[in-house]
């Protein structure tokens, strides 16, 4: 490169703030569009909790009369909505974590461990994913959970809960232990490290990111689960969470839509706390999967 | 030495085949309690709902079930509304599935190279928001959204932007056109930050040497992309590809909200006609909606194989 | 009939408690023995001597189990619930909750509820009866009281004679309108009495603009196909008891649909937002923006829907318009109790069902309004009319005379099988003609039953 190049480049003021950092700008203007996308939905709904009833049938944004009691109609009319979200976080809290914990353990086992059958039992589980068993099933899991006597008995909902995303959570987790380099795990071995150790401390390091997948998949699928729990499970207060919310939305209407926002609010806000709390456990996972990696 | 050798290579071999049968036998041992639950709550129903397709069984009637072979497959093969309900899902995947990794992916890219930590952190969390929203929840909201009347869609349309009127506004859902891209939409902002996660987390596992080195060497972003992240990202997006295809083939739940059991509906797909059978018309002839998911599942279980093969992980 | 000699040990157990612990003396005592001893022509008697809290039975507490929307609309359900101590009251939620969960318990024999309020007889009665769920409250219920019931509701209640669905919500399909809108459109401030009196109505709204719509309907089967066509003629039912959708009635019905269509919303057609679309409909939607004219569906509709106008008591509310000439009929359906078959407390349930149905505090609240709900549901008991006739009280609202008259000439939908179902498999070939597809209403009409048979011949 001839010196009077480098000079020109670097003796130009015309480069203003902005285009020096177009691409860092442009790239905050995409993410912040999709940020809005996700916001302004739950906005609307956050204003809709708090409208009167003849704005909520308007069209207009801001209501002309605010309506605060919505919150305590929900409250009042749905006695059983915090035992119900305690049911939902136990049944969710428990089907997450076993979930994992059984698809590690098998996930680990058809990469590292090699037993014989994997592949057959591989194409099973891929197989299973694409039967609508939850469908017509339900007259054989009522029967299952009957026979063990679970039915109204919200841990029950566990064990068919564990069971819906299994099959995809043993095809990610095998699919993350895949990237993890056999080596790696041999030599562990042959360190002496016995067969858990290696998985506790140089396999699971390794693959937390599929973890994480695999946390957000049930989470997802528990929480939010509705044909199993209202056939299962009874009594209100029993019950978990969406059914008595899908209760609230049919039926005649006397559920007007300011008090079904005034519910979402309520459902969501706990659940966003939370997150905003453990998001530091979490986002740390994957942070130091980059370092590691 | 040579002795000390000629000694060791048979005991080797010993300690290393007993070695692999007590790595089958552990191996086993850590998959058992997946594939117990695997075979109870999974394996179980398949296989009775299998045995039910083989007969007319009728939940509600008092008669007993009786065997009639393959003549609910051959019903179902021939009725004209299995295939077209089956062409519904398939319109409704082919809608969904590439905004549902497309849009993820690129917000993947874009947030994945944010470096200032509190924006990093403040983007992840707003994505993760709709995954911690209960899928009836969901629905509920985009009902909303999308009402003809006074849903803020239209009221933008209609009200403020004036580009329609009362008259001729879109109907976005209730068994129009628009339906299933409406749907398709509201699928897709679901999933647009949990899939955007899933993206993020393979994103992670790339180490960063890799990337500086290779644009060290002067490749542009677009190389680094197509030759480094996208392989590595590949398991990842198998993955969501098959995962969201089965799901997104299967739709129910939404279907069921949102557009009932019209026939003439887009919304009725093989899987409403499954339950419809099932469990609302006449005696609920479950033995023929039996086989109509078995149907189902077939097709479903081909396309899904030529995906797999497409996204195999290579290298 | 061994659970009614088993009862009657613990009522007649529960009368020597009494008197050894000298609540009751000796005449009430024999009186009330001899109540018991007649079994259950005496349960009503045996009610107002306050024969034993729910636990009548050494096993479980009565447990009824209801639609979740009932109590929601009816506040004074928790009030009956009171009168009777230690009864497990149990919802249902209402979205997706099917029957499957009735039909497999009784396959083993079984229930876990005793009684079950929200059964809608052309619905989901039959499927029950088929599916050998449900026994008839004719051993159960007091005679006064199934003479009380009016005649075609008791009709629409009963199969072959017996009563297996005890009737408590009556949903009759009127009309309502806005009368702001009306008389902003110069209308009278009245039920217009024709269909062809309606139609002029809704035109003038619509062209004067005093609203976007002139009227609206819900496209479902059987709230606007079934009535209109039985304000023609109520005599549309074949003999096997399906709707006979290529009846002059039904097809004229259909024409008129169409009318009508020129001032409603574009979206009428739609699914609803909840419960299958049933729910949450279109019409609704529009009435209560204080966007339409003149609203046709059951009662309950409009009076929901008001809730969300500046000045509620703007909605007035009349008898469904009928042909020139025609019979001027309408559809009306129950929202009942049905007695499980393997439930138990079965006279206490009839016990409970009676004092519920029978409750003056829930009527009042239905057609008066409370401050949550105002519903409109009518009771289905010939003597509650006569009370009002005779001294009518100063909540009473002037639709409700209007209805009682319709009544003795409104008619339910035939109860079979394909009671309802009939109507969602029908309505993509009738709504061909109404988006103009198909130009023939005969044609139509046509497609719609011989998609039912096909679907009927398959089972």
């Amino acid at each position: 490169m001839l010196k009077q190049d480098i000079n020109y480049e670097a003796n130009t003021p015309q480069q203003t703030w902005f285009a020096k950092h177009r691409f860092p700008i442009i790239r905050h203007a995409v993410i912040n569009l999709f940020m809005l996308i996700i916001l302004l939905p739950l906005s609307w709904v956050l204003i809709l909790s708090v409208k009167s009833l003849p704005d909520s049938m308007r069209g207009q944004f801001w209501p002309r009369k605010f309506d605060f009691t919505h919150y305590s109609y929900v409250f009042e009319n749905i006695e059983t909505l915090t035992g119900n979200m305690m049911n939902s976080i136990v049944v969710t809290g428990a089907t997450v974590l076993l979930t994992t914990f059984f698809a590690v353990l098998a996930g680990y086992a058809l990469v590292h461990l090699k037993p014989w059958g994997k592949t057959f039992v591989f194409t099973i589980l891929l197989l299973s994913l694409y039967f609508p068993t939850r469908v017509v099933a339900i007259i054989s899991i009522y029967e299952l959970q009957d026979f063990l006597g679970l039915i109204n008995v919200t841990s029950g909902l566990i064990l068919p809960y564990i069971t819906l995303n299994l099959a995809i959570s043993v095809l990610i987790m095998r699919s993350v232990f895949q990237l993890v380099p056999h080596e790696v795990i041999e030599s562990a071995r042959l360190d002496g490290a016995g067969l858990w150790g290696t998985l506790w401390f140089i396999g699971l390091p390794l693959a937390r990111n599929g973890l994480v997948v695999v946390f957000i998949v049930n989470f997802v699928t528990a929480w939010g689960e509705f044909l199993l729990a209202s056939t299962l499970i009874n009594d209100q207060e029993a019950r978990t969470m969406p059914v008595v919310l899908a209760a609230a939305q049919g039926g005649m209407g006397q559920w007007a839509w300011p008090r079904i926002a005034a519910v979402y609010i309520i459902v969501v806000t706990p659940g966003l706390i939370a997150f905003t709390f453990a998001q530091k456990l979490f986002f740390k996972g994957l942070a130091e999967g980059v370092v590691k990696g | 030495m040579d002795r000390g050798a000629e000694i060791t290579v048979p005991q080797s071999v010993a300690t290393a085949r007993k070695h692999k049968i007590r790595q089958s036998i552990s191996a086993w041992t850590f998959l058992i309690p997946a594939l117990m639950f695997f075979v109870c709550y999974q394996v179980y129903p398949i296989f009775r709902i299998v045995w039910i397709s083989f007969t007319d069984f009728e939940f509600l009637s008092t008669e007993p079930a009786n065997w009639i072979g393959f003549g609910n497959y051959i019903e179902a093969y021939n009725d004209p509304l299995m295939w077209k309900s089956m062409g519904r899902a398939a319109l409704f995947t082919v809608m969904f599935l590439p905004g549902t990794i497309i849009f993820p992916l690129i917000l993947a890219i874009l947030v994945d190279r944010v470096r200032h930590p509190l924006l990093a952190t403040l983007y992840r969390l707003i994505l993760l928001i709709p995954a911690l929203i209960p899928s009836t929840l969901v629905f509920v909201l985009w009902k909303w959204m999308y009402n003809y009347q006074i849903g803020p869609i239209n009221y933008m349309l209609v009200e403020v932007f004036n580009i329609f009127t009362f008259y001729n506004a879109p109907q976005w859902l209730g068994g129009t056109n628009l339906t299933l891209p409406s749907i398709a939409i509201m699928e897709i902002w679901w999933g647009l930050g949990y899939h955007a996660i899933f993206f993020l987390a393979g994103l992670a596992s790339i180490p960063r040497e890799m990337l500086e080195a290779a644009r060290l060497d002067g490749a542009n972003e677009w190389h680094v992309f197509w030759h480094i992240t996208l392989p590595r990202l590949a398991p990842i997006m198998m993955i969501l590809v098959v995962l969201r295809f089965g799901t997104s083939m299967a739709v129910i739940d939404e279907y069921l909200i949102f557009g009932g059991f019209n026939r003439g509906a887009p919304t009725y797909t093989w899987t409403v006609y499954m339950y419809d059978q099932a469990f609302n018309i006449g005696l609920w002839r479950q033995g023929f909606a039996a086989a109509v998911g078995m149907i189902g599942a077939a097709v479903m279980v081909f396309f899904v194989a030529g995906l797999v093969y497409i996204f195999r992980p290579r290298g | 009939m061994v659970e009614r000699n088993e009862i009657e040990l613990k009522l007649q157990e529960a009368n020597r408690r009494q008197l050894l612990q000298g609540k009751i003396d000796r005449r009430e005592f024999i009186s009330r023995s001899m109540v018991t001893g007649l079994g259950l022509a005496g349960v009503g008697v045996a009610t107002k001597y306050g024969v034993g809290p729910a636990y009548a039975a050494e096993g479980r507490p009565l447990t009824p189990t209801f639609y979740d929307w009932i109590e929601g609309l009816h506040p004074g359900i928790p009030g009956v619930n009171e009168r009777f101590p230690g009864i497990n009251y149990q919802i249902a939620p209402v979205q997706g909750f099917g029957i499957e969960r009735f039909v497999a318990e009784s396959k083993k024999s079984d229930s876990t509820w005793d009684v079950y309020v929200g059964q809608t007889p052309f619905v989901e009665m039959t499927s029950l009866i088929e599916a050998d769920v449900i026994e008839p409250w004719d051993n159960y219920i007091p005679a006064d009281v199934i003479d009380d019931i009016i005649p075609s509701i008791r009709e629409e209640c009963s199969v072959n004679g017996k009563l297996y669905n005890w009737p408590f919500l009556l949903d009759v399909v009127g009309m309502g309108w806005h009368s702001g809108v009306t008389n902003k459109a110069g209308l009278v401030d009245a039920a217009p009495a024709t269909w062809d009196e309606f139609l002029d109505g809704a035109n003038t709204i619509k062209e004067s603009g005093a609203a976007p719509f002139g009227a609206t309907f819900d496209a479902h089967g059987w709230r606007s196909v079934a009535p209109l066509a039985h304000s023609g003629s109520s005599d549309v039912y074949t003999p096997e008891g399906l709707f006979d959708f290529t009846s002059d009635a039904a097809v004229e019905a259909l024409v008129l649909m169409k009318k009508i269509m020129q001032t409603s919303n574009p979206d009428i057609l739609l699914s609803g937002a909840s419960d299958g679309g049933v729910n949450g409909t279109p019409d609704e939607v529009a009435f209560s923006t204080q966007r339409v004219g003149y609203y046709v569906k059951y009662f309950n509709a409009p009076l929901r829907m008001a809730q969300y106008w500046d000045d509620p008591k703007q909605l007035h509310m009349g008898p469904l318009p009928k042909v020139s000439g025609g019979e001027g009929s309408t559809v009306f359906w129950t929202t009942g109790c049905a007695l499980f078959k393997h439930g138990q407390n079965k006279e206490k349930a009839a016990e409970y069902i009676q004092s519920l149905t029978y409750d003056r505090q829930i009527w009042k609240d239905s057609i008066a309004g409370t401050e949550t709900a105002h519903v409109g549901q009518l009771p289905p008991y010939s003597s509650i009319y006569k009370e009002w006739g005779e001294s009518k009280p100063d909540w009473m609202l002037p639709f409700v005379g209007l209805v009682r008259g319709q009544l003795d000439r409104a008619k339910s939908i035939d109860n079979h099988l394909f009671g309802l179902s009939q109507f969602q498999i029908g309505q993509p070939f009738w709504e061909a003609f109404l988006k103009g597809e198909e130009s023939d209403p005969r044609v139509a009409m046509q497609n719609v039953t011989d998609a039912v048979r096909a679907e009927m011949n398959r089972g």
